[in-house]
Formats: C-alpha cells, structure tokens, sequence
C-alpha cells in the first residue's frame, strides 16, 4: 500500500503505480508459496515415496523421483543400465562384463553391434535411472488393513455420532442462548471449565466403566454414545452464534404461537447453517482421526477397527517399509482432505470469536 | 442473582413479573441443557470423583477385590518416582516449546493471508488448514519416512548438503515440532477470521497517522484479536495437555505425544496398577489446571474485551 500511496502523491503515470501494485503482489505471493512449499514439503515426500520401490528406497544413490535401474536383456541374462562416459558423451549402456581396468558393454539401442570395449574402473559409474512409478505398496495395505471394510465402519461410527454430537449440542446451545435459567451462568461457566479438562484424568475410571460394568470393550459404544451428551466446545460455538440472531424473530414467532422447539427448528437452525456446518464437518475429521479411543477398546476386536487404528496396526504387522507407510498414510487421509475442499467454502466461515458476548 | 445477571442483558426482563412463566422458562431451558448436564454427571464429574477414590487406594485390574483403602500412600510414591516427575517435567517442557510455536507461526500466517493482494486465497487458506485434518498416525509414518537414513529427505536434502549433522531415526523432537505445526489450523482460521473483522478504517487512520505496517500489526491488529489470540492459546493448551479438542492430536500408536499420559498409560496398562495411575492423573489434572488458571487471571490483563461485560466474557 506504501508505494502505492507515495507513487500516487508525487503524481505518477498510472504505469508506475500498476507497477508496484504488480511487484508488490508478485513478491507477496512468491513469499506466501515458499512459504505453503515447505510446510507442505512432507506430502510431497509422501506422495512421491510411496510410489518408490523398496529398491530404489534402499539405494542411497538413487534419485529423489521414483524411478528404477533398468535392465536389459541380452542372451538370456539382465544386466545393469550404467551410464557410461565416452568420447560422444554419456551412453546409457547395459553392463556385462566387469573387470578391474576394463568393463564391456552393450547398446540397448542397437544390442546386434555386440560388445563395446570400454577402458576404467566400472565402480565409478553410475547407474543409469529412469522414471517409473510403482503402485505395489498400495494393494498391500489395502489387503492387510482391510480398507474398504474400515473405511465404511468408520463412516457409520461418524454418521451415527455426528446424529447425536449435532442435536445434543443444537438442543444445549438453544437452552444456554435462549432461556433464563437459574444458575444459567454458574453452569456456562462450567461448560467452558469441562473444554479444559485433561482425558487423562476422566480416561482411566470411564474406561473401567465401560469395559467392566458395561462391558462395552471390542465395541463401538465407546465412540459413540458419549457423543450424544453433546460437546462443549461445539455448545460453545453454536451458542455464540444463535446469541447473534436477533431477539425479534423468536418473538414474533411467539406472537404467532411457536412453542421452544417450533422457534428453534423454523428460525434459530436455518439461520446458522454455515456454523453449524463447521460443527458438522469438525466432529466428521475429529472421528475420521480419532485414535486414542479406538485403541483402547477396538484393539481386542480385529474386525471392528477404524480406517486410523486397522492401517497403524496394519504397518506394525507389515514392519515400517517407507513405501508402505506412505501408501497407509495417503489412504488415510484422502476422506478427510476431499471433504475438506468439497466443503471450503461453508468451513469455519462464521468463526469469529471475540471476548464479547452479543 | 438471578435479575443481577439478566439486567444488564435483557431490558424487557422486567416486562415478565410474572413469576410462574419464568419458572416454567427456566424448566424448558434446563431440559434443553439436560444433554450436557447428564453428560457433565457421568463422563466428567464421577469418573474425576472415581480417580479421586482410586487413587487413594491400591486398586489392581485383575484383582479388584483386593482393593483396600490406603490413604495418601500413592501420592508419597510420586514423590519418590523419578519416572514419574521427568515425565511431569517432559509434558510441561512440551507445552512450553510448541504452544509459542503453534501461536506465532499461525499468527503470522494469518496476518500474510490476510493480505487482499493474494490470489485465490480460499483455495491458500484450506491449504495451510489441511495438515490439521491429516490422521495422527498418517503424519506419524510420514515423520518415519522423512528421517529414513536412506531415502528420507531431511537427512538427503537438509542436513546433508549444508553439512549438518544427520539427524537420527528416533528425535522425538522433530515429531513434536512436526505435530505442532501441522496443528496450527483452527488456530490460524480463528486469528484470520478475527483480522478480517477489524474495520478497515482504524488501519487506514493509523496510516495518515505514519504508522507501517509492522507497527500497525503490532499495535493494532494484535490488540483488536487477542480474544482470538487467546482462544487459540486455550485450544493448543488443551490439545498439549492431552486433551481431545477441535482435532485430536494426542495418542500416537502406543506412545503418547505428552510424555506424562504416555507415562499414566504406562503405569495403567503395562502395570494395571489402577490406583496409582489414577493418582498420577490427579497430579497432572492439579498441575493443568493450575496453568490454565493462571492463563485465564493474566488474560485480564492482555485481552481486550470490547464492552465492558466481564461476567460474562469467555
């Protein structure tokens, strides 16, 4: 804005001024994509390694894209493609004979030329590299963490939760935002103080009520059931923003005879479709991800797992190949990263927080 | 009580004498809330009740009709458990190294972000939210892989190169570091939100006035949002002392990422000394809440709170 601002004072041609506008957004964006470069660099590793193949992940010379060595056959035997520096530059030509000063080589292009003599040391060659794209590590934990299969659980335990997670916190926020409740503060108060407690504390005794009094262990009760006595921090979130809408609908709402729940479903609802989305679309990722839960009571029932706890168990199994963990992480992660984008423009659109209450 | 607290809020309060329509009022709300208050009995104050009574007893998993009453014995065994307290003192370093991490780095994205000269910046903002949204366990593997001594990029494009020395399999450090900032995204877009929210007059103001744009961050913007500010710092705080907030971010596999839940988890299931482990959630209980009540006293201090309505201020 300054060089605009001081171009435009000493009367400058509207050339100068688009100028530094252009220059000043040109350097701005540049800084703004290093910057998202190397915070997101990690994918890039993830997505080009899992294509890799446990070779090439083991040759510390080869190169950072997926590629192989390849081979060519010549009378029945594979030999090694090495890139060979010559008086015409470098050929890429397939070894076959190795020797201490001498190696002798053929011509992939015209093998029927028959052996080239070259005079060296064959180990300071390099091997010749070519790009190529593997897709093996992903059928093997597609097999082993049963995805499709997890995937679809964790589906159902989302949807089914996200059901309770929504009207429990829908029905707490109207009753905070809209009622003159006795103690209604003292309890606000609360709510805010549960955000804060730790799960280490409250972990320990629920898990032994669910597991030995319930006997909810190796079932899904555990991830779902608690969600329908609502979220704190999504009360606090829909109450800030049903506060936000005027007084006046309700009570013209009212004049017409609209009891609590008739004025909560026609106005307060449709009015906050876009937090209540983002409500929506949190509790989705929180479940997609959730992993502390899931182990501590699905680890005994192997086919009850969540897409998160079967690939992780899936990877113990399998012992932690680079391919097969980028594989299992893009598995895991591609649900979530959809609906994210699909549903950008509705996310966290209306989170503005402020110290005040409306 | 009652009317102290509505007066200030709601003028036509008055306009109801009536005193058996607000009785019913108060009914139909406490119905609404009753959801929360049935969870809040069950999920949070029995079972903090129940660690209380567990831990002052020698409670065992496999043999809980043993369970005999033994005072205060469990916390004099913290005293002297040195796993204990380096565990207690991890957690409160790992809070301390990403909290001001997460903050900063958000709030200078979101100040860059917020720059209307950038194109396409819905499509930038779901970008720098992404990474919150990946899996625990995908960054995880992915972590594992960037420190592979053979294929990893850390070591093959970073360390390397400038001749530093390679970093080593397992440095819990860069994890955390990793973690920490790929969990800056609802932080970011509260503090985005917040700086959209500033009115565009007060900056231009400042700017007839002489002030640059690193000033007027300084003194206007940070000021304006530190209600978002300090949401975020609540938000990180929790999801650093293990709880599961927004986006779950805490158990890793079979290690957790604060090293004291790691050290409870320990205790409880390797151990199934229940009584113990339950001792040690109310030290770490004691000792979050301490900080976060402290937090809350200095945010009078440094938040700014448009009106004047302390009681009711987050």
């Amino acid at each position: 804005m300054n060089p605009f601002k001081r171009a435009k004072r000493k009367g400058a041609s509207t050339l100068t001024v688009r100028l530094w506008e252009f220059t000043g957004s040109a350097l701005l964006s540049l800084l703004v994509f290093v910057i998202l470069g190397v915070y997101l660099s990690p994918l890039a590793y993830m997505l080009v390694t899992s294509v890799k193949t446990p070779t090439q992940l083991s040759d510390s010379k080869a190169p950072i894209y997926p590629a192989i060595n390849p081979q060519f056959n010549y009378q029945g035997t594979d030999y090694p493609v090495m890139s060979v520096p010559t008086a015409d530059g470098a050929k890429e030509w397939a070894m076959v004979t190795r020797r201490r000063t001498y190696a002798e080589f053929i011509d992939p292009q015209n093998p029927e030329k028959g052996l080239i003599h070259w005079d060296g040391n064959w180990r300071a060659l390099q091997k010749a590299y070519k790009f190529s794209v593997s897709v093996d590590a992903f059928p093997a934990i597609w097999k082993s963490a049963k995805v499709l299969q997890t995937m679809g659980y964790t589906f159902y335990i989302a949807f089914v939760s996200e059901i309770g997670v929504l009207l429990s916190s829908i029905a707490v926020a109207y009753g905070f935002s809209r009622f003159r409740i006795p103690g209604g503060k003292w309890l606000f108060l609360l709510l805010i103080g549960t955000i804060l407690i730790p799960d280490s504390i409250t972990s320990l005794p629920t898990y032994f009520i669910f597991t030995r009094i319930l006997g909810w262990n190796g079932t899904w009760n555990p991830l779902i059931v608690p969600h329908f006595f609502s979220s704190a921090i999504f009360v606090f979130l829909l109450r800030q923003n049903f506060k936000s809408i005027p007084r006046d609908l309700d009570e013209a709402a009212m004049l017409d005879g609209a009891g609590p729940l008739r004025i909560l479903t026609s106005i307060i609802i449709p009015q906050s479709i876009p937090t209540i989305t983002t409500v929506a679309l949190l509790h989705f990722f929180y479940i997609w991800n959730e992993l502390r839960v899931a182990s501590l009571y699905l680890g005994i029932a192997p086919n009850y797992r969540t897409i998160s706890l079967s690939t992780s168990i899936a990877n113990l199994a399998i012992g932690f190949t680079p391919e097969v963990l980028e594989a299992s992480a893009m598995i895991a992660m591609i649900v979530p990263i959809i609906v994210l984008f699909v549903c950008q423009r509705f996310f966290m659109r209306d989170m503005v927080v402020t110290g005040s209450e409306k | 009580m009652n009317n102290i607290f509505r007066r200030s809020k709601d003028p036509q309060a008055k306009a109801h004498p009536n005193a058996g329509l607000r009785r019913e009022e108060g009914l139909i709300g406490l119905m609404f809330l009753s959801p929360w208050i049935l969870g809040f009995i069950l999920l949070k104050l029995v079972p903090i009740l129940a660690a209380l009574v567990f831990s002052l007893t020698d409670f065992h998993m496999l043999t809980p009709e043993k369970t005999q009453f033994i005072g205060l014995k469990n916390y004099l065994t913290f005293l002297g458990d040195l796993g204990a307290w380096s565990s207690l003192v991890g957690s409160l370093g790992y809070f301390l190294t990403t909290v001001p991490v997460e903050l900063v780095v958000a709030l200078l994205l979101a100040a860059v972000m917020s720059s209307n000269r950038l194109p396409a910046r819905g499509f930038l903002r779901a970008l720098i939210f992404m990474p919150s949204i990946i899996p625990s366990m995908a960054i995880l593997f992915i972590w594992l892989g960037l420190l592979d001594p053979y294929s990893g990029w850390l070591n093959q494009l970073i360390m390397i190169p400038l001749g530093l020395p390679p970093v080593s399999a397992n440095s819990y450090e860069t994890l955390i570091l990793m973690m920490a900032l790929w969990s800056i995204g609802p932080g970011f877009l509260i503090m985005y939100g917040a700086i959209q929210g500033i009115p565009k007059e007060i900056h231009e103001a400042a700017r007839v006035d002489g002030a640059g744009p690193v000033l007027s961050f300084i003194s206007i913007t940070m000021p304006m949002i530190s209600p978002a500010i300090f949401f975020s710092l609540v938000i990180d705080l929790t999801s650093a002392f293990g709880g599961s907030l927004l986006l779950d971010r805490g158990y890793l596999s079979s290690q957790s990422l604060s090293p004291m839940e790691g050290y409870i988890n320990f205790v409880m299931f390797t151990h199934q000394d229940l009584g113990y482990a339950a001792a040690l959630a109310w030290v770490m209980f004691a000792a979050t809440m301490t900080i976060t009540i402290l937090l809350f006293r200095s945010a009078r201090r440094w938040v700014y709170f448009p009106e004047e309505s302390g009681h009711e201020s987050i």
